[in-house]
């Protein structure tokens, strides 16, 4: 059969951002796959070194669009890291509900996405509408709805308002009531099942091959791999919760587990309501005009477990206004890239765009 | 797991009595950096991969143009004894080659093709180094060097569009974008430390 060229992406369902694969194909099997980034390419990681500390702020949520707040989280705990300052406890509690927040509407909007691929797209509206509720709580507390640049190196931009508690409350409650539904539409629906079962599975050995983190690597090694457990950052030490991890790492136990950590975020932002302390919530970074903080000397890598994987802020300081350098791991690089390019080629054209979601490729931060 | 200090120091006295560091940083009980001259790269990051470093985490580079030198950055990191280790090299800025990590850690592949793309740093025994990644058709010298400058970039390459104020104003009020203008020297003024 003679082989063909084929995109997928820009412009498709199945495909999250602006990125594409190229696919040779025969027949309806993939030859050949890779991904084709740079659409969207807006040169981050210069900006950042031409603009002082305070001002990169709201330059830094733009590298990922879906979860902009684990940008802001890595950024900080950079800074804070080079300047080896410890913010308020109550800072904390709110950065975990931020981060937890955000975790919960990029694994909805992902489980959404499921519904594109694989033409069920009520699944999708379901979704949307519940990510959209957290828009509105994400609204309330910022004054943003993407991207919020809350989370500033000292602390967070302002305390919560007050009787926010009472909409979290009611949005997880009603999260938590329709979480069988979910798992109706989407994960035990006979349609769904029939297109994610046994599809594209990624080995335990290749893992470490790839380099992929996250849910793709825990559902693989079946080991708690999660630096939330690992490297426990802001206060995850003081938080109950487990970690979802499965054996054999196809389409299905990645949304299981996926779905399951949807359950486990519940539980994180419950908690931290309840413990979070009373006080102050910033710090300034240094004394006088904030456009001239400076920060001192030194090479320091700041991660944060984003939905995708290990996030990663690589920041080097030579003691002046502007950082020297910022390089950022998107979370998505290993399986967007090297994973498209080595394990696709053997699998059907449609597994192409399952791949894209559940292993979670973000186009932005491949970019960057 | 047990306590994570004894995890850097661990791991360290193992890199110290097996390599010459030129120098070590110790970032906090969970990060360590390692200096290294440039021959001891490969068979320090073979060394961590047997001992348990085998996730390739971040690979870029810094420029540094007054040194004339490039510093390259490989972070690894181990899930059972959770360190992230940085080993850096410095590379000679005139003439910037490294081989490949390829055959250590294979996950190199795209990082050493973006950093070649940004820095311009060749690695031989990555067969697909020099294809393009990210930028399409580039012809400058790599953007993330530092005397690259988008500004100068831009204005030579894009052409020069004056906006003019081509409105009427009715009532004698300051236009909004000499309004701008003002504000624009103000916030200046203020960075640069107040008029003199």
């Amino acid at each position: 059969m003679k082989e063909m060229k084929l995109f997928l992406g820009p412009q498709h369902p199945g495909m999250h951002g602006n990125a594409a694969v190229h696919m040779y194909v025969e027949g309806d099997m993939i030859v050949k796959a890779f991904l084709l980034p740079g659409m969207l390419h807006r040169g981050f990681e210069k900006g950042m070194e031409r603009h002082t500390w305070v001002n990169n702020i709201g330059l830094i949520p733009r590298v990922c669009v879906v979860e902009p707040d684990i940008n802001e989280m890595a950024f900080a705990q950079g800074v804070e890291m080079l300047l080896g300052m410890e913010i308020p406890e109550r800072a904390h509690y709110i950065r975990m509900i931020i981060l937890e927040l955000a975790r919960l509407s990029t694994h909805l909007m992902a489980y959404g996405g499921l519904g594109s691929p694989t033409g069920l797209y009520t699944l999708m509206y379901h979704a949307h509408t519940d990510r959209n509720t957290i828009l509105n709580i994400f609204e309330k507390i910022t004054g943003h709805r993407v991207y919020h640049m809350y989370i500033v190196p000292g602390g967070v931009r302002k305390d919560l308002p007050v009787g926010i508690e009472k909409d979290i409350h009611a949005f997880l409650d009603d999260l938590e009531n329709r979480y069988e539904e979910y798992r109706d539409l989407g994960i035990n629906n006979p349609t769904i099942l029939a297109r994610i079962t046994n599809t594209i599975e990624l080995p335990a050995e290749v893992v470490w091959e790839l380099g992929v983190t996250g849910i793709g690597m825990r559902s693989a090694v079946n080991k708690e791999y999660d630096l939330r457990k690992v490297i426990p950052y802001a206060r995850y030490d003081k938080i109950d919760f487990t970690v979802p991890i499965a054996d054999y790492s196809d389409a299905k136990s990645r949304v299981d587990c996926k779905l399951q950590e949807v359950v486990q975020s519940i539980n994180i932002i419950r908690q931290c309501l309840v413990k979070m302390p009373e006080g102050e919530v910033k710090l300034p970074l240094g004394r006088g005009q904030s456009m001239r903080w400076t920060v001192p000397k030194g090479h320091v890598y700041s991660v944060v477990e984003s939905s995708r994987g290990e996030f990663g802020y690589y920041m080097v300081s030579d003691g002046g206004l502007n950082p020297y350098r910022v390089g950022v791991r998107g979370a998505s690089y290993p399986q967007g890239l090297l994973g498209i390019e080595k394990y696709l080629p053997g699998t059907r054209i449609d597994d192409a765009a399952l791949w894209v979601d559940t292993m979670g490729v973000c186009s932005p931060e491949i970019d960057r | 797991m047990t306590n994570s200090m004894n995890n850097v120091d661990y791991i360290s006295n193992l890199v110290e009595s097996n390599f010459k560091l030129i120098e070590k940083e110790i970032v906090n009980k969970n990060q360590v950096s390692y200096i290294i001259d440039k021959e001891s790269v490969h068979s320090l990051l073979t060394f961590l991969k047997t001992n348990g470093w085998i996730q390739l985490s971040y690979l870029s580079a810094i420029d540094w143009p007054k040194e004339n030198k490039f510093e390259l950055v490989y972070i690894v990191f181990n899930w059972e004894m959770p360190v992230y280790i940085q080993v850096r090299a410095m590379l000679d800025r005139n003439n910037p080659v490294m081989p490949s990590i390829l055959p250590i850690f294979p996950g190199c592949k795209y990082y050493e093709r973006e950093t070649h793309e940004f820095f311009g740093i060749k690695f031989p025994g990555n067969p697909d180094h020099e294809k393009q990644l990210i930028l399409e058709e580039w012809d400058e010298i790599p953007p993330l060097r530092k005397d690259f400058d988008p500004r100068a970039y831009s204005d030579k390459k894009f052409a020069k569009r004056e906006y003019t104020e081509d409105f009427v104003n009715l009532n004698g009020q300051e236009s909004k974008q000499i309004i701008r203008k003002q504000r624009k020297t103000k916030i200046m003024n203020v960075r640069k430390g107040g008029k003199k």
